[in-house]
């Protein structure tokens, strides 16, 4: 795990401490690639992470989903036509796996609640809340501060709608929460989720724990 | 006690100077009032919501400080 002892406090946003020095992107990806996420929700958020984190050498990880490949979830999410009804852990580890076979993924295909959470996701480098329901994510959130206290939480909360993509961003809301979006853009009739948006945001999630787990305290 | 509050997103409508924003705004409580007694006393709607107090995860059975810094946040659907 990194060192998180000197990260700055939430109330002094405008004290920016030293970055460690990193040179080699060598040694950085042999850093990731001792490093695990796990990433709760594999759909237009959590698929598209997952796959950037693999590329950016991050080999260990954990999905969760219950849900099903759907034909609605192709506008988005990183999945085919020839997976539909496919448990999306699965076809997104089929696809991880093409991606770089060293992969190692642990699939869990089970409805999130308050009571599994903890189990799932505990012993995780970093944790990427990637799910659609506002319920569902404050209860991730809770759950994890509460029960998890130190291990880091990437969230996301405003991404759908056409609105500018500049106004999706990552802040530092807690100690080990870092919230990523423009915070009130939900899903509603006439506001659907846009490839390119949910992309920007996943992007910043992804970018954010490749962040944090090479020591960077600052999203 | 003087508590400062933070409201995010939507939430800020609900601030008592009708300003909106989410800059901190300094409220006059009795002592030992919790979070969900200002939660009730500010009107803000019964959604999904996380609270913080100082930076840090807090039940809304809690009570609260003087100095104390309270921030909710209600996270929006989609994903």
């Amino acid at each position: 795990m990194p060192d998180y002892s000197d990260l700055r406090p939430h109330d002094r946003p405008d004290v920016r401490v030293p970055v460690p020095p990193v040179e080699l992107d060598a040694e950085l990806r042999a850093r990731l690639r001792e490093c695990s996420a796990c990433i709760l929700g594999v759909g237009g958020l959590g698929s598209n992470i997952a796959a950037m984190l693999l590329r950016s050498g991050l080999l260990t990880m954990t999905l969760v989903d219950f849900d099903r490949v759907d034909p609605g979830n192709l506008n988005r999410q990183l999945f085919f036509r020839d997976q539909i009804g496919m448990l999306k852990t699965e076809a997104l580890a089929a696809t991880l796996m093409r991606i770089d076979p060293d992969v190692s993924l642990t699939l869990v295909s089970e409805t999130l609640t308050a009571d599994n959470v903890v189990r799932i996701a505990q012993g995780a480098d970093v944790i990427i809340e990637a799910v659609d329901r506002a319920d569902t994510k404050a209860m991730i959130i809770n759950t994890v501060l509460r029960d998890l206290p130190d291990t880091p939480l990437v969230t996301a909360s405003g991404l759908a709608g056409y609105g500018s993509a500049n106004a999706i961003v990552t802040e530092r809301f807690a100690e080990r929460l870092f919230v990523v979006g423009d915070l009130t853009s939900d899903v509603r009739e006439g506001h659907p989720l846009f490839a390119s948006r949910v992309m920007v945001a996943a992007a910043h999630q992804a970018h954010a724990v490749i962040r944090l787990l090479l020591g960077f305290p600052d999203p | 006690m003087h508590v400062d509050v933070a409201l995010f997103a939507h939430l800020a409508a609900f601030q008592p100077d009708g300003k909106g924003g989410r800059a901190p705004r300094s409220f006059e409580l009795p002592d030992g009032t919790t979070i969900a007694e200002v939660i009730e006393t500010l009107g803000l709607p019964d959604q999904p919501r996380v609270v913080f107090v100082n930076g840090r995860h807090a039940e809304e059975d809690a009570a609260l400080h003087d100095g104390d810094r309270l921030a909710i946040f209600p996270p929006v659907a989609g994903g």
